[in-house]
């Protein structure tokens, strides 16, 4: 009998069934969520950092705001915006992988950020929020790990406040030939090797390069964000393309 | 990109200065969490600066509202340091100053009265000679820093008197005083009038 598509999901290159999608990835990040800041850094020659700020300042973020850092792993946004909305606002780390938030909630008290982060484990396709709960969400390197994206994204855009924004920000499609094929020899031989050497985990490294190619382009996800609701939907690339920035807002 | 990497140059230098100088803190204690933007009209960019209490943030392509916004070209910045040309640049539209204008002024005061020893710094890493030359090209910077500062405090008592006309300028206060003397030397004239009529 052939399964029918609705039923199974991508991982990376694989077809999988839906319900094993999440434990897999899953396993990926407990597997890396201790060495994951310092591979981040060397995967990307310290470039995410500039990726993410650029989502920082896109994200008007200011004192008094409720944000959630969705799928915010080891913290790198929280910790920007914890210092942004100040005690009177308040950070909501949410990742599905207790171990991510584990070594995320260990990073930010260790930089004395504490009394306005909160750190909840949680899936994105369900957020345990009521409607109209956010000012902001970010969700940055996450979205191409969630098997359901547009539940997702419903889901995001139910508990944001109206006039509250959505920032993802996320692997894309590069337009640049010579770019495309460099950044691909990189990825698909560079990259495993590395995580094997550093981490000692290839498995995990293939996978993020295969989860990237299958993640839909720029044009798709804006098309996705205007199918849940979101308007003004709008979105700028990095690196040539090779990272995308969509924001978009509920009114 | 290349502007994104700039900018976060730019804000790693801050944050080095606010480890050294930790007087920064109480200088910019009231400002802290408010937004400082500065749109550069030529260069098409907007920068906008704000102090969390830990670090400074600094962020390009700044699009959202902020707490003190300045508008010009950059060559327009520049002539900033003449004060008496500030309400002409602005009514010929080089120039645009919106919100709260102390908060510009609190930072250029906070950085001005800075007295950085960079000798001391660098020598820590160039050794002392090259320490000591780029010190003095930062005391030179520091003389036009001081000046852009006194440019802003300017600006404040310009812009009342002239576009608001919420404080009076020293010459219309001159005056004012003259005439009240006039005044007075006046009513002090007839009450001897009257006083010598009564009498009579
Ligand atoms: C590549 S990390 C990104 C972490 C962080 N935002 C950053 O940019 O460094 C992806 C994160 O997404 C989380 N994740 C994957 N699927 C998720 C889901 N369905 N709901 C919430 N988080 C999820 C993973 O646990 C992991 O921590």
């Amino acid at each position: 009998m052939k399964e029918s598509p609705q039923d199974t999901a991508d991982f990376g290159y694989k077809t999988v069934d839906r319900e094993e999608k999440a434990s897999m990835v899953a396993d990926v990040f407990h597997s890396v969520a201790a060495k994951y800041d310092i591979m981040n850094d060397l995967m990307s020659f310290g470039i995410h950092r500039l990726w993410k700020r650029q989502a920082i300042a896109c994200s008007g973020v200011r004192k008094g705001h409720k944000v959630l850092d969705l799928a915010g792993g080891t913290g790198d946004l929280t910790a920007k915006f914890s210092q942004l909305v100040t005690d009177s606002g308040q950070v909501i780390l949410g990742d599905i992988n207790d171990s991510m938030l584990k070594v995320g909630r260990e990073k930010l008290r260790d930089l004395g950020l504490v009394g306005n982060i909160e750190y909840v484990q949680m899936n994105a396709e369900a957020l345990p929020f009521p409607d109209n709960s956010f000012d902001v969400i970010t969700i940055a390197f996450g979205l191409r790990n969630v098997t359901d994206k547009n539940a997702a994204l419903r889901s995001m855009y139910r508990v944001l406040k109206p006039g509250g924004r959505l920032l993802v920000l996320e692997f894309s499609k590069t337009d640049n030939e010579a770019l495309s094929k460099l950044y691909d020899f990189y990825s698909f031989n560079l990259l495993p090797s590395m995580g094997k050497v550093i981490a000692n985990d290839s498995e995990s490294y293939r996978y993020l390069a295969e989860s990237i190619r299958m993640h839909p382009d720029q044009e798709t996800l804006k098309g996705m964000m205007d199918e849940a609701g979101f308007e003004q939907t709008t979105y700028q690339n990095m690196t040539g393309g090779i990272v995308a920035l969509h924001r978009g807002f509920k009114y | 990109m290349i502007e994104v990497i700039a900018c976060a140059a730019l804000e790693a230098a801050l944050n080095r200065l606010l480890s050294l100088e930790p007087q920064l803190d109480a200088e910019l204690h009231t400002s802290k969490h408010k937004v400082l933007c500065v749109e550069l009209r030529d260069w098409q960019q907007s920068i906008a600066l704000t102090y969390t209490g830990k670090q400074f943030m600094l962020f390009n392509q700044y699009t959202d509202p902020a707490d003190c916004k300045i508008s010009a070209n950059v060559d327009t910045l520049m002539q900033l340091s003449n004060p008496s040309i500030l309400t002409h640049l602005i009514r010929q539209d080089k120039l645009d100053l919106d919100g709260d204008l102390q908060l510009a002024q609190s930072y250029s005061n906070a950085f001005s009265n800075l007295d950085i020893n960079w000798a001391e710094h660098l020598s820590r890493y160039l050794g002392d000679a090259p320490a000591q030359q780029i010190a003095n090209c930062f005391q030179n910077a520091k003389v036009h820093r001081v000046s852009v500062s006194k440019t802003l405090q300017n600006t404040l008592s310009q812009l009342c008197q002239d576009e608001l006309k919420v404080t009076i300028h020293p010459l219309e206060l001159e005056q004012f005083k003259m005439h009240t003397r006039h005044v007075k030397n006046h009513t002090a004239q007839l009450e001897q009038r009257i006083h010598s009529l009564l009498n009579r």
